[in-house]
């Protein structure tokens, strides 16, 4: 028993020997952290983003008209808010003439400022 | 000074009766008129909802004018007319000539380069062809020959 005993403290001695100085020798985090945390991540990240594109630079738009609020109205939240070019995938420069259209829009109340409860 | 335009919206109460509504439109072309501008066209929107509440009112009666004019002193004068006109319950004027002046000169940039395109496609199946038109002559040239 002693015997057996014996062999299993010394194959467990190296064992977590090993352990140890693999844990400093990966450095911070170590690569036996890094790797079940990536293959998780990438099936995680598995679903297809579909690439948003700028509504206006399709339509090939070179102004847009205040006055039509039905083509403003999607880039306002509920509220009232005007949303981010991160939510409508507007390119910069019509997101800047979007904002100016709807502002403009809001002042003669064909969009509301903020939604009446 | 160039010529500038400006859109110009007044909403009246929706109980206005049509005549009131016409005497507005009226006296507003008559000042433009007055201080040298111009109105490109009135359109009646109509009865419409506004999009929050106005004097406690819902529901507007929309006009809609384009002015065209060199003095910018117009657009006070008749926003002063709006103010005091009792049907109106709110307006907007908007300065338009500058943007639609970028408007065409996009659109104008964008059909040069339309008109770029097919050119710079042509080259390409022109030069496959050169290449092959000295060899078909040797060939017609040695058949009559032969």
């Amino acid at each position: 028993m002693a015997e057996e005993n014996a062999p299993q403290q010394q194959s467990h001695g190296p064992s977590s020997g090993g352990m140890r100085s693999s844990g400093p020798g990966g450095g911070p985090g170590g690569p036996g952290g890094g790797r079940p945390g990536g293959p998780a991540k990438r099936g995680k990240r598995n679903f297809v983003r579909k690439k948003k594109v700028c509504r206006f630079c399709v339509d090939k738009a070179d102004f847009i008209d205040y006055k039509k609020a039905e083509i403003l109205a999607p880039f306002i939240q509920e509220r009232g808010k005007i949303l981010p070019r991160r939510m409508t995938g507007t390119c910069s420069r019509h997101q800047r003439w979007l904002t100016v259209a709807i502002k403009r829009a809001q002042n003669i109340a064909l969009l509301p400022f903020a939604a009446e409860l | 000074m160039e010529e500038r335009q400006y859109d110009l919206i007044f909403i009246c109460r929706p109980d206005t009766p049509e005549a009131d509504i016409d005497k507005v439109i009226a006296t507003l072309e008559s000042t433009a008129a007055d201080k040298g501008a111009k109105i490109e066209s009135v359109a009646k929107w109509g009865r419409k909802r506004m999009a929050y509440r106005v004097q406690k009112l819902h529901e507007g009666y929309f006009v809609y004018m384009v002015i065209k004019t060199t003095h910018g002193e117009v657009v006070k004068e008749l926003e002063r007319r709006l103010k005091v006109a009792d049907p109106v319950i709110k307006y907007l004027t908007v300065r338009l000539d500058e943007e639609l002046k970028r408007q065409e000169k996009l659109k104008r940039h964008r059909e040069r380069r339309a008109a770029r395109r097919p050119r710079k496609a042509a080259p390409a199946p022109a030069t496959p062809a050169t290449p092959a038109a000295p060899i078909a002559p040797p060939t017609e040239q040695s058949a009559p020959t032969a």
